[in-house]
């Protein structure tokens, strides 16, 4: 029954027909000028989206080309949390290069006159070439490519100082508003990356990042509240944790409020599982009934002796817990989630409280404090509004999301949910799969590619003679801004010292001036007007403008770190690469013209056959830069953008950006690495088949070979 | 079971507000929606063709509720109105009417989509900022030491519910009454924060409007026999009251999960039974008065409790029990046995009470926040009108205890605003245009759009035909019948603006709602004696306009902002 259909030109042109069709939707959506789509679900439910994720999820692809796309987007999107447009977009001008490639390929085949049905084989022989040499310049060429050029560029959103490394507000807020740019509607996105902001710097202690990271992933639907009807400027972040239901009995209690949590009914039960109980008597069954309350009324007075005000229930209990509860003066929330009651577990470090079988009163160890709790009013619904006293590094808040419909609240939530994937990767230092080998004193080191494959080794000699020379430039340029920041110190370090409100104004000042060679240094927060405009909003912020000033002066260091750390390596043979957590680059197509400008640079020496992979991929970069720019005329025009910061490159000039706004290396990084690893499993097949048989065969068939 | 069909492919349709489909039910919504505004407005009956229930109505509530919207795009618009009115309850209307003429105007100029989007943002907060700034020169201060501005508000609304069919003094008499359940809400001694009552709606249809009454306290629905019966125990004075929510009906209470074996000859009910008399001996010995049952009673205990001289009423309903339990501070029982006395209340007294054709149960509180309000009506589908109606105003009294402003009503907000807007935007552009993101020209093109849809919002109070005025002192709303000459001084045709406000003595200078206007700097800062001495104006709740105001903005971003529709046709 089933039915071949060969694909005349491989996979590869019919990916790149379904690839188009989708990269027609996404352009549309992507970067700051990108517009909304609205999806309604069967159930009639609408949403509305600027996630690529979302969006091919939604359309329900047929084309199984286009189903194998989405899913390795969806895989990408659940490491990452961002990058699905531009997955997308990426993997249309790659095909569409390598499918440039291959027509004039055939063109000059045709004259040799080979039966059709051979030259669809060979065509897929060529594929399969083009594929391993893309896997190569995966695995080994882009590592090596990013840790020896791209990596002067980077910047960190970490001022680093004796190893201690701290969060700048300034640059954190620059990197989420670029990302807010791209999930939600342009009138919301300031407003929505300031309370993620907010948000970000209210749940986290000192040096826990990593860890409320993970918390806020995992728990990220119980952390926040959905109220329609209202405007978006209405959401806001509430101190502690609200619980999605009502107190069964509230009985109002100042201080401290001492907390159980129960997984099972309070109460008795009658009979349990597995047992039985035999009845001989009415009176029995009374003296039993009897029993089981005066037993309830006990617990909740032994509760009660024990201060306990507060108790939290996974299950519904019975009206007779409810009511001694009330009676004693104790409040109870019933029916709560399991991810609820781990969530506050994890935060409290508090464990199921056991009722105690015997009716020897024990001591209650297991129980918490909270600072406060209360029912909490959004529109007309009511919630349990908990003061929780945190253990660990969590310090727990919740976002009430307003909006005018459900659609935007979800948009919302889902962005902020995204967000915190993609802080939770840039936190993380990445290896790359790349080897340092120093040979030298000299401060040359010499690169060389690491692996047990034979097709490392074709990188030819003058390959690394051409990496090495760059690498020398880097070093005199690394000397030459260690002079740079030396001669910025002093200006800098008074203003640490001194603690008065004028600081800041002298120190924006001396920012203001120097700000030719803090472009130099790459440092990125001091082209941005947002912060300078927010400084005299608070006193916190300007305690950040003063970390920044340390920064500034920690620049001299900072580098220098870098550079030691190249010293140290010569003592050692091997040092393996990575890329530091934090590293961003300024947003506007400035990784995909950098990394292009350094591919061509690549290619121009090695051998054609490998150069060919790398020109493709270089100009596939370009898309994105395109696209961004599109809208914008003159000298903002991609054209004008891409010449002028050509140049720039080429005579060691700093990179001046038009835009505000960070992005993290890393993802684009991983997006890359995705979209190659797509771009691979597409070229490697050579047919489709389609079988015309009832799915539900083939699935009995699964099941029988699993089992 | 697994799902074996594969998922049908959805439809992905590419700029939606293109679509003359589109627009068209969208100007058909707008149809609708405008027809209905204000106290003129024209009344929308709708049933369904297999027959049912019929709704008569004019509130966007009630519309909307009915209407059955397949377009995802008009989905977005009323779904977003319907969620505004469930939180303020008011200005539902005036949020769809200025959202549809928004997407409508803003379709006429060739601007992208993201200039419009931030521009109409800007101009919302300029408007946002003047509505809650002191200059503001169309909202008045609420002074609740005199029910005047109070009265006005709740007379407003109902008189802008053509559909509750009331004449003028049945206005009188039910905005009197709702202001009066409303006080009866507010506790006597107040701490650092309120906690308002509530008052419940009874219904009471077949009886004229002007037998509606306010109580103070809970009426309970008896039939006629249960009064009889249960009226010779009732002792006069104060009352003790025990309130139950757990089931007296005398069923075998949940027996856990393991297997019960009862031996032959004995009866579990029995053994409830002999729990629930013991328990009514308990309440005859606490000398209790009254008792309240949430669910069911069992008939035995009833009986018990009744040759004791005790009432019992059961069947109360869910809704009731925090109103009961508020009003006679009795704590709700949840248990057969063991009752402390703690949770016993009482009330100041019961009275039978007779209404129309019903017999109520009327507990009279010593000191709460609890009233009733006996709604009355002779006909069903005006009553559902007016019952929605007096929720809305009682809703908007206690927004204006947290925001003590009104705005004028009548359409002078909002002609007064686009008048504000538009000098604002002729004369200061630079607080808008200072990020050089955009041209002046863009600035003008959108504000007048703007501006526009806030003038027809106010345009459509008139459904007759007749004529609109704004002066161009205050920016105040002013219309003409429609078979008025031509050719006479205009001030001799109206005497008063919408609000009621100004009178047309003044020396105006007018200009049409609808003809091209001259920015002019509408008069700031409302005269305090004006407001005083005018005892009938026209006002509408801040709160709710000004979240109406901005619901309609956002959802009109929005909906221009859509590139792609996708349905998913599964």
């Amino acid at each position: 029954m089933a039915c071949c259909s060969m694909v005349a030109a491989g996979s590869a042109k019919a990916a790149l027909q379904v690839a188009e069709v989708l990269e027609a939707i996404v352009s549309r959506c992507v970067g700051p000028e990108g517009r909304q789509v609205l999806c309604t679900k069967p159930t009639g439910e609408v949403l509305l989206s600027r996630d690529g994720g979302r969006l091919l999820e939604v359309l329900h692809l047929e084309h199984p080309i286009a189903r194998m796309i989405v899913a390795c987007v969806s895989s990408h999107l659940k490491k990452t949390g961002d990058g699905a447009k531009t997955f997308i977009i990426y993997l249309c001008h790659l095909l569409r290069g390598l499918h440039a490639i291959t027509d004039r390929e055939k063109n000059s085949l045709i004259s040799e006159n080979i039966q059709t049905h051979g030259r669809h084989w060979k065509n897929c022989c060529q594929w399969k070439f083009l594929s391993q040499a893309l896997l190569t310049f995966q695995t080994q060429i882009l590592d090596c490519i990013m840790d020896q050029y791209l990596s002067r560029h980077f910047l960190s959103i970490f001022s680093l100082s004796d190893k201690e490394r701290t969060l700048c507000r300034g640059s954190l807020e620059l990197l989420l508003e670029a990302y807010f740019c791209g999930k939600v509607g342009r009138n919301n996105h300031k407003f929505i990356s300031k309370l993620m902001c907010d948000y970000f710097f209210k749940c986290t202690t000192y040096k826990s990042e990593t860890s409320v990271f993970e918390l806020v992933d995992d728990y990220f639907v119980e952390l926040n509240v959905g109220v329609t009807g209202l405007p978006v400027s209405d959401s806001r972040i509430l101190a502690g944790l609200v619980l999605h239901r009502d107190f069964s009995v509230y009985c109002p209690a100042d201080g401290d409020i001492r907390t159980v949590i129960v997984t099972g009914t309070v109460q008795p039960v009658f009979s349990t599982t597995g047992s039985e109980l035999i009845l001989n008597s009415e009176a029995q069954f009374q003296t039993s009934q009897f029993w089981i309350l005066e037993r309830t009324k006990a617990i909740m007075k032994h509760l009660q002796s024990q201060n306990v005000k507060l108790l939290l229930s996974s299950v519904k209990q019975p009206d007779s817990v409810i009511y001694y509860a009330g009676l004693n003066g104790i409040s109870v929330v019933e029916c709560l989630s399991s991810q609820e009651v781990s969530l506050l577990q994890r935060i409290i470090g508090l464990s199921p409280f056991v009722i105690p079988q015997a009716s020897s009163q024990c001591e209650i160890s297991n129980a918490a404090l909270v600072k406060f709790c209360k029912p909490l009013f959004l529109r007309s619904k009511r919630y349990v509004h908990l003061g929780l006293i945190s253990t660990c590094a969590f310090v727990p808040h919740c976002i009430v999301f307003c909006g005018p419909v459900q659609g935007l609240i979800q948009q919302h939530e889902d962005a902020l949910h995204g967000a915190f994937k993609m802080l939770r990767q840039l936190f993380e230092d990445l290896d790359l799969n790349y080897v340092t080998q120093i040979s030298d004193q000299n401060d040359t080191s010499r690169p060389v590619i690491y692996g047990d494959s034979k097709e490392s080794n074709q990188l030819p000699e003058t390959g690394n003679g051409s990496i090495q020379r760059p690498h020398q430039d880097t070093i005199g340029k690394n000397k030459n801004e260690l002079e740079n920041t030396q001669t910025c110190i002093p200006c800098s370090t008074p203003k640490l010292t001194s603690a008065d409100t004028l600081q800041t104004d002298e120190t924006l000042r001396c920012l203001s001036s120097e700000k030719d060679r803090i472009v130099d240094d790459y440092e990125p927060l001091l082209e941005s007007n947002s912060t300078t405009n927010s400084i005299t909003e608070n006193t916190r912020i300007e305690i950040y403008e003063n970390l920044q000033v340390t920064k500034v002066a920690g620049r001299g260091s900072m580098l220098p770190v870098r550079y030691k750390l190249y010293k140290m390596c010569t003592s050692q043979s091997y040092c393996s690469s990575s890329m530091p957590a934090g590293c961003v680059l300024p947003v506007g197509g400035n990784f995909e013209i950098l990394l292009h400008y350094y591919l061509l640079n690549y290619a121009k020496k090695c051998q054609p056959s490998e150069a060919r992979v790398s020109v493709i991929i270089a100009n596939a970069l370009l898309g994105i830069p395109k696209i961004l720019y599109k809208p914008r005329k003159g000298i903002y025009s991609f054209p004008q953008i891409y010449i002028r910061t050509l140049r720039a490159l080429k005579t060691s000039q700093p990179m001046v950006s038009s835009q505000t706004g960070l992005e993290s290396v890393i993802g684009k990084y991983q997006l890359l690495t995705s979209v190659l690893q797509c771009l691979t499993k597409i070229l490697t097949i050579d047919l489709v088949i389609s079988v015309k048989r009832q799915p539900h065969k083939a699935y009995d068939q699964d099941s029988e070979d699993e089992l | 079971m697994s799902r074996f069909e594969a998922k049908k492919p959805s439809l992905c349709t590419s700029e939606p507000l293109m679509s003359e489909g589109v627009r068209a039910t969208l100007s058909v919504l707008k149809g609708i929606v405008t027809s209905c505004y204000g106290p003129s407005g024209r009344l929308k009956q709708l049933h369904n063709g297999l027959g049912g229930y019929v709704c008569t109505s004019s509130q966007s509530s009630a519309l909307l509720h009915h209407l059955s919207v397949t377009h995802p795009v008009l989905k977005i618009l009323t779904t977003s109105v319907q969620n505004h009115v469930s939180c303020f309850s008011d200005c539902g209307l005036f949020t769809a009417i200025l959202c549809c003429n928004l997407i409508e105007n803003v379709q006429r100029i060739a601007l992208t989509p993201t200039t419009v989007i931030s521009l109409n943002k800007h101009l919302l907060s300029l408007c946002t900022s003047y509505l809650k700034s002191e200059a503001c020169g169309c909202r008045i201060p609420v002074d609740f030491s005199r029910t005047q501005v109070l009265l006005c508000l709740v007379r407003s609304i109902l008189t802008s519910k053509p559909a509750c069919m009331l004449t003028r003094k049945e206005i009188d008499h039910i905005s009197a009454l709702i202001l009066q359940a409303f006080l009866l809400t507010i506790p006597e001694n107040i701490n650092d924060h309120i906690i308002l009552g509530t008052s419940i709606i009874v219904p009471l249809k077949g009886q004229r409007v002007v037998d509606s009454t306010v109580l103070p306290g809970i009426l309970i629905e008896v039939s006629e026999v249960q009064l009889t019966r249960l009226l010779p125990a009732k002792k006069s004075g104060a009352l003790k009251v025990a309130v139950f929510c757990t089931t007296l009906s005398g069923d075998v209470s949940d027996t856990g999960e393991g297997t019960v074996v009862v031996s032959y000859g004995i009866s579990l009910e029995n053994a409830v039974l002999d729990q629930l008399i013991n328990l009514g001996r308990q309440l005859v010995s606490d000398h209790i008065d009254l008792v309240l049952c949430q669910k069911v009673i069992h008939p035995s205990l009833k009986q018990f409790l009744s040759v004791h001289r005790v009432i019992a009423i059961d069947r109360i309903g869910v809704t009731l029990m925090a109103p009961l339990s508020k009003v006679t501070g009795a704590q709700p029982i949840g248990s057969l046995g063991s009752i402390s006395p703690s949770s016993y209340g009482n009330v100041k007294d019961l009275c039978t009470a007779k209404f129309g054709s019903k017999h109520f149960f009327h507990l009279i509180p010593n000191e709460a926040t609890i009233c009733s309000l006996l709604l009355c009506n002779r006909n069903d589908t005006i009553w559902d009108e007016l019952k929605l109606t007096c929720q809305t105003a009682l809703h908007v009294l206690q927004l204006t205890i947290k925001e003590p402003w009104v705005l004028l009503g009548g359409g002078c907000t909002e002609t007064h605003l686009a008048a504000y807007i538009r000098h604002k935007t002729h004369n200061e552009p630079e607080s808008i245009l200072k990020d050089g993101e955009y041209t002046q020209t863009e600035l003008l093109l959108i504000a007048e759009a703007f501006c526009r849809a806030l003038e027809s919002v106010a345009g459509s109070l008139e459904h007759d035909g007749g004529e609109i005025l704004t002066d161009m002192k205050y920016g105040h709303f002013w219309s003409v019948q429609a078979d008025a000459p031509s050719v006479v001084n205009w001030p001799d045709l109206f005497s008063q603006c919408g609000c009621g406000l100004y009178n047309s003595q003044e020396e105006f200078s007018w200009s049409f709602l609808r003809s091209t206007h001259h920015p002019f700097v509408p008069q700031t800062c409302l005269p305090h004696e004006a407001v005083g001495s005018a005892s009938n104006l026209t006002v509408d709740c801040l709160t709710a306009k000004l979240s109406g105001l901005q619901a309609a903005v956002e959802t009109a971003s929005l909906i221009l902002d859509l590139s792609y529709v996708i349905e998913d046709k599964n």
